[in-house]
């Protein structure tokens, strides 16, 4: 089938849509990539459907049209899974971006695809509720583009992934059928669960258009503590002991070299004189005095074990948000250095031993990049950041990271982690999905996404080639 | 040279204030209290001087309900030395906080005295200036920058348009604006060592002053909400509408 004339493409999206078709440079550079810098944008057009008929009728479209849609949410990607590099539609859902109804009984409400993170934050606290999916991202991102990619972020370690906050979803498939996914049921068991086969499929198989979410019970006094440790080895130590007392809320590590981005581009201060190489963020709902003082006695028994040398804890919201800052700042102050970002994990118990290898990896490859380590370490995942040096060029460095790649992803099959954790496969990680993927259960993917999208409509391309 | 801090346990910074349904208060029910942030300076100001070797003794008071005492340790794990807690569940009015502080003056005899210019929950920026009357010491408000030598103390003050820097003699009184210093974090060692740290409790009656409100609060409502924009068509009738509608021109 050939490929119609951009004319051709361009007045039926104009049929299928009441709201904006854009073709203009600006648009494509805005709507055209998620955060991403590697590759150029160039899209055929920009359209923002107000409805899932208007999604469908786009997508009706393409097939009969022949031409090729990559969803876009808000494009805070960081695997250019939303990327149009080469004359496709990019469908914007930012016009259909409503809270529809909520039921205090289920304590669920349901969005369409385009509701801000952080709008579904704002509601669901309003509510005497809470949805626990966050990240740095959240007041951009949407939550289309959370479920596509299963987003996971900060508070993973307490309240799981966005897919375990999904009851139901209505989405379009690559074949143009509106489908309504498990109703928003608690129990279902009608043979396959074909919800979570959209949640992570960073928009291979169709586009979610509406999605109810489930919300939690709003934690209570949560508090922060800081702790410095003398040598990483024993952030696995420090995480059990705490594990084994408090239910965590959050579990986060940075290093030295992390937080000092942090502080010279922000206006956060250091949580204590004394340097440590690496810290660990806790948190957790202080809910009674004896909770304060397991913390504090779990504290004790970590300096006097040698692994932790000093530690803070929050005294107010204020200072709650002030710590926080000096984990989730990190990506935004190391943006300008051009970061090559790995988001990689095992299981938890294999965190210290793999991180050690990798380092003694890129230590040795890249002696005169600038590493940065931080991440969710009680979920196992660590987000490994290469800085650009200043004076090399972007291709070039570029070509040097995907060089050593193929080491750290040979040591990430060898520990039997994933090649990304949570920030998805996308264009960039998409040859490497072997070392995580053996070559029969890729042949299954490629199986599933032909069912729902046998015209390869949808982000061709993206996580798996046909 | 002792230096006698006083912290107010007041609404934390970052919790959004809800009227009561029956407009009596804002309600207080399940929400995150914190230290003043204006007295978080006083306390990291007066630690600072200890650091230098300016103060020897750092008191810190606080008045207020038997929670108050959370304030108090945080201010002990920051470095203060030892703890008043003045006990009253009456919500008790700027002058006579400045009485019950007047009392503690009078028993501790610091050489300085800093507080807050004021607590966020009721913005008076009173209780400063009303204990320098009653003391009948020399004060300085809004302190930006405090140096300490012999018997007299250099305040910069922040005002209107600039800066303005007084020498007071000791004792003095010096309440503190937001740019005199960025209070640190309590460390954990240092809230282990607080616990044993010697907090004294009294009542208003022990110092002989009477904390029954003057004031009667009739209601409290939130402020009206903002309307929401408009967009005009033209200058014309942005003009129009400036002029004939919000009549600002």
């Amino acid at each position: 089938m050939t490929t119609s004339s951009s004319d051709a493409i361009l007045s039926a999206l104009r049929q299928a849509v009441t709201g904006k078709v854009l073709t203009d440079a600006d648009a494509f550079q805005q709507y055209g990539r998620d955060w991403t810098r590697k590759h150029e944008p160039a899209p055929l057009a920009i359209v923002f459907p107000r409805s899932t008929e208007e999604v469908q009728a786009v997508v009706k479209a393409a097939n009969e049209l022949n031409f090729k849609l990559v969803p876009s949410g808000g494009r805070t990607g960081l695997s250019g899974g939303a990327l149009a590099t080469s004359g496709e539609v990019v469908v914007a859902m930012d016009a259909m971006n409503k809270i529809h109804e909520f039921n205090s009984a289920d304590r669920t409400v349901r969005c369409d695809a385009g509701v801000i993170t952080k709008q579904l934050q704002d509601f669901a606290w309003e509510q005497g509720l809470y949805y626990p999916v966050d990240f740095a991202s959240a007041g951009s991102s949407q939550l289309g583009g959370n479920l596509s990619t299963n987003a996971g972020g900060i508070k993973v370690i307490r309240w799981g992934m966005s897919r375990d906050w999904v009851a139901g979803l209505k989405v379009v498939t690559g074949k143009g059928d509106v489908l309504e996914l498990n109703k928003d049921l608690v129990k279902n068991n009608t043979g396959y669960d074909l919800r979570h086969l959209f949640i992570g499929a960073e928009g291979t198989l169709g586009f979610i258009t509406e999605a109810t979410m489930k919300l939690a019970r709003r934690p209570k006094n949560l508090s922060v503590l800081v702790l410095g440790l003398s040598h990483f080895s024993y952030i696995m130590d420090v995480l059990s002991a705490y594990t084994n007392a408090l239910d965590l809320t959050a579990f986060e590590f940075f290093s030295h070299r992390a937080m000092g981005h942090v502080l010279a581009e922000s206006d956060v201060s250091a949580p204590f004189a004394e340097e440590a190489p690496y810290y660990a963020l806790l948190e957790f709902e202080a809910l009674t005095d004896e909770t304060m003082e397991t913390a504090m006695g779990l504290f004790e028994q970590c300096v006097e074990a040698g692994w932790v040398v000093d530690g803070v804890v929050s005294q107010s919201e204020t200072q709650l948000k002030n710590l926080w800052r000096l984990r989730e700042g990190i990506s935004e102050s190391i943006a300008k250095h051009t970061p090559y970002k790995n988001d990689i994990a095992v299981v938890p118990s294999k965190v210290p031993a793999f991180l050690n290898k990798i380092d003694a990896i890129v230590s040795r490859e890249y002696p005169d990049f600038e590493i940065i380590w931080f991440g969710h370490i009680g979920d196992g995942n660590l987000h490994l950041n290469i800085l650009k040096p200043a004076a090399l060029s972007k291709d070039e460095f570029f070509r040097r990271c995907e060089q050593v790649n193929t080491m750290v992803f040979e040591t990430v099959a060898e520990f039997r982690g994933t090649i990304s954790a949570e920030h998805g496969v996308g264009l960039l990680k998409k040859d490497y999905l072997s070392y995580t993927r053996c070559p029969a259960e890729i042949e299954y993917l490629k199986g599933i996404k032909r069912v729902f999208d046998p015209n390869n409509v949808m982000n061709p391309g993206k996580v798996i080639d046909l | 040279m002792k230096v006698l801090v006083a912290v107010k346990r007041v609404i934390d910074y970052n919790v959004k204030a809800r009227v009561k349904a029956d407009q009596t208060g804002v309600d207080l029910s399940n929400v995150k209290m914190a230290m003043n942030p204006f007295c978080e300076i006083a306390v990291e100001e007066a630690v600072r001087l200890k650091e230098r070797g300016v103060a020897t003794e750092v008191v810190v008071v606080s008045i207020g309900p038997k929670a108050a005492q959370e304030q108090i340790r945080t201010a002990l794990a920051l470095g203060a030395d030892k703890g008043v807690h003045v006990e009253t569940d009456v919500e008790v009015e700027a002058l006579a906080v400045a009485k019950l502080l007047k009392a503690v003056v009078e028993k501790e005899q610091p050489g300085l005295i800093i507080l807050g210019k004021q607590s966020i929950d009721t913005d008076n920026n009173q209780t400063g200036q009303m204990l320098a009357a009653l003391c009948g010491y020399g004060q300085a408000t809004f302190a930006s920058e405090v140096t300490v030598s012999g018997d007299k103390v250099e305040v910069t003050r922040e005002v209107d348009g600039g800066l303005r820097t007084v020498a007071l003699k000791l004792p003095a009184i010096v309440t503190t604006d937001l740019r005199l210093n960025e209070p640190r974090y309590a460390s954990l060692p240092n809230i282990m060592k607080a616990k044993k740290k010697p907090l004294e409790t009294v009542s208003p009656a022990d110092l002989g002053v009477d904390v029954t409100p003057r004031l009667k609060t009739l209601k409290v409502v939130e402020p009206a909400k903002r309307s929401a924009g408009i967009k005009v068509a033209s200058v014309e009738e942005l003009v129009s509408k400036l002029k004939n509608e919000a009549k600002v021109i």
